[in-house]
């Protein structure tokens, strides 16, 4: 099959023929329709995040499964699904009290001295976060993906599998913002576009979207946000303390930055959350002023939006398909696969939302 | 020769170990390959040397900063 790998850190990733093992026991090869290109790609690219190399990126799909392990009776051939980085173990303390993206059961990968999932002539490929999706077929843990609807479209599908999990499970579940409450949301990618749009359904009465691109502060308009602030303006803290009369209740930082990060405990008001999403480097510290705690400030991270998964994403196709949530919009291009660098690149300048890579059936 | 200690940069459990003592290694190989939050992160050797201890074995919990390997590093 074909797939985009990443040799070297910093440099574009190589289509190449790679080949797949056959499934195992509980093991479904899944042969992806649409895949997002999220800005964690970007960052295992660039090396804020280490990551055995070589490897196929990718980590937000949609596809059809094309076979199953022995084991596997969930789902069969021809099941439309939904890939989720979040694999689950469903019986370790984290499962069990209910904290599945939490699970770190080595179980959901193949074990060290097993055959690798991906490989190029038995050299081994890494499997990158239990996915890869930037590849034309996907051997994965059946506990990594949730059956779906077949009237739903994949390209929007896809988004669910990252961007749309990760904004709105982080308003839904890690925060959990309740109705009539301030939220501000600093960062308005794929992620944060979608946190937006949760605030939205949520029933928050001030959504208050920072970028520093007019043309995603217009996008995040269009999927709720009430009021705007543009980031490149200056005094992003004291605006928006203004503008909420003295700090917002939840605040959402979906960049991955030291100084957005602090400034999204910042824009608290007494009692406030804010909810860290955005992936900030290795090694970087974050700093808070102490004297805030006083006013029982609180600062938590979310990963993939606290999902329960299986649950969640059939829920988020109903609310796509009533009018509720808006994928379409998320999307500002379809590309082949061949073009992934592009869309890697575009992300860097974040003038652009997702670009869904089509692959040819 | 010069006795380099070197760290994990994250939490997370050893997944795989990828070199034994007295294993010479180059800058930038992998000495482990850890597994946190499902990701496949490798703790590499900054320069050449021997692996003359190894100071975890597959399946440990590893801490942010725990001296995991010491190289006796070439020259
Ligand atoms: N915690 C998780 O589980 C999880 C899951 C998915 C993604 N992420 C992370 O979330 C972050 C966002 O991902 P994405 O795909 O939406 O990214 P993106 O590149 O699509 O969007 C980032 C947005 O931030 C804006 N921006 C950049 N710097 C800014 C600044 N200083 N002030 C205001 N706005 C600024 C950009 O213009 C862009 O619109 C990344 O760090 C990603 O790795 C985390
Ligand atoms: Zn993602
Ligand atoms: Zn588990």
């Amino acid at each position: 099959m074909k797939a985009a790998v990443l040799r070297e850190q910093n440099t574009p990733l190589e289509i190449e023929e790679v080949q797949v093992s056959k499934p195992g026991p509980r093991e479904v090869l899944v042969r992806p329709v649409a895949a997002g290109v999220c800005h964690s790609d970007l960052h295992f690219l660039d090396g804020s995040y280490p990551y055995m190399l070589p490897t196929i990126l990718g980590h937000e799909s949609a596809g059809i499964v094309e076979e199953v392990g022995s084991d596997v009776t969930y789902v069969s051939k021809g099941d439309h699904v939904i890939t989720c980085l979040s694999a689950f173990c469903g019986h370790c303390d984290k499962c069990l009290t209910g904290h599945l993206a939490l699970c770190q059961s080595p179980e959901v990968s193949r074990e060290a001295d097993q055959e690798p999932r991906l490989h190029q002539n038995s050299q081994p490929i890494h499997q990158f976060l239990n996915l890869s999706s930037f590849a034309e077929l996907m051997l994965i843990h059946e506990h990594a993906l949730v059956k779906v609807r077949k009237d739903m479209p994949m390209d929007r599908a896809a988004l669910i599998g990252c961007s749309t999990t990760t904004g709105v499970g982080a308003v839904f579940h890690t925060a959990k913002v309740e109705p009539g409450s301030k939220v501000a949301v600093i960062g308005c990618g794929g992620v944060g576009l979608a946190a937006i749009n949760g605030a939205a359904i949520a029933g928050a009465g001030q959504i208050i979207a920072v970028d520093m691109v007019d043309s995603k502060l217009e996008i995040a308009k269009a999927l709720g946000a009430t009021h705007t602030v543009n980031a490149s303006s200056g005094n992003v803290v004291g605006e928006i303390i203004e503008m909420t009369q003295g700090g917002c209740d939840y605040t959402f930082e979906a960049i991955g930055l030291k100084a957005t990060a602090e400034q999204s405990f910042q824009m608290l008001g007494a009692g406030g959350t804010a909810t860290v999403i955005g992936m900030i480097p290795v090694g970087t510290m974050v700093e808070l002023h102490g004297v805030d705690f006083l006013a029982e400030k609180k600062i938590q991270g979310s990963n993939m939006g606290s999902n329960r998964f299986r649950i969640d994403m059939p829920r988020f196709i109903e609310f796509y398909l009533a009018g509720k949530l808006h994928l379409d919009e998320m999307i500002s291009k379809h590309i082949k696969l061949e073009e992934v660098n592009d869309a890697l690149e575009a992300l860097k300048s974040g003038k652009e939302a997702r670009h869904i890579i089509m692959f040819d059936s | 020769m010069s006795r380099l200690e070197i760290r994990s940069e994250v939490t997370g459990n050893v997944w795989k170990v990828e070199v034994a003592v007295g294993d010479h290694v180059d800058a930038e190989d992998a000495l482990l390959i850890l597994e946190s939050m499902k990701m496949e992160i490798p703790v590499e050797t900054p320069c050449a040397g021997v692996v003359s201890e190894l100071l975890v074995k597959e399946e440990d919990a590893i801490e942010e900063g725990q001296v995991v390997v010491i190289i006796e590093a070439d020259t």
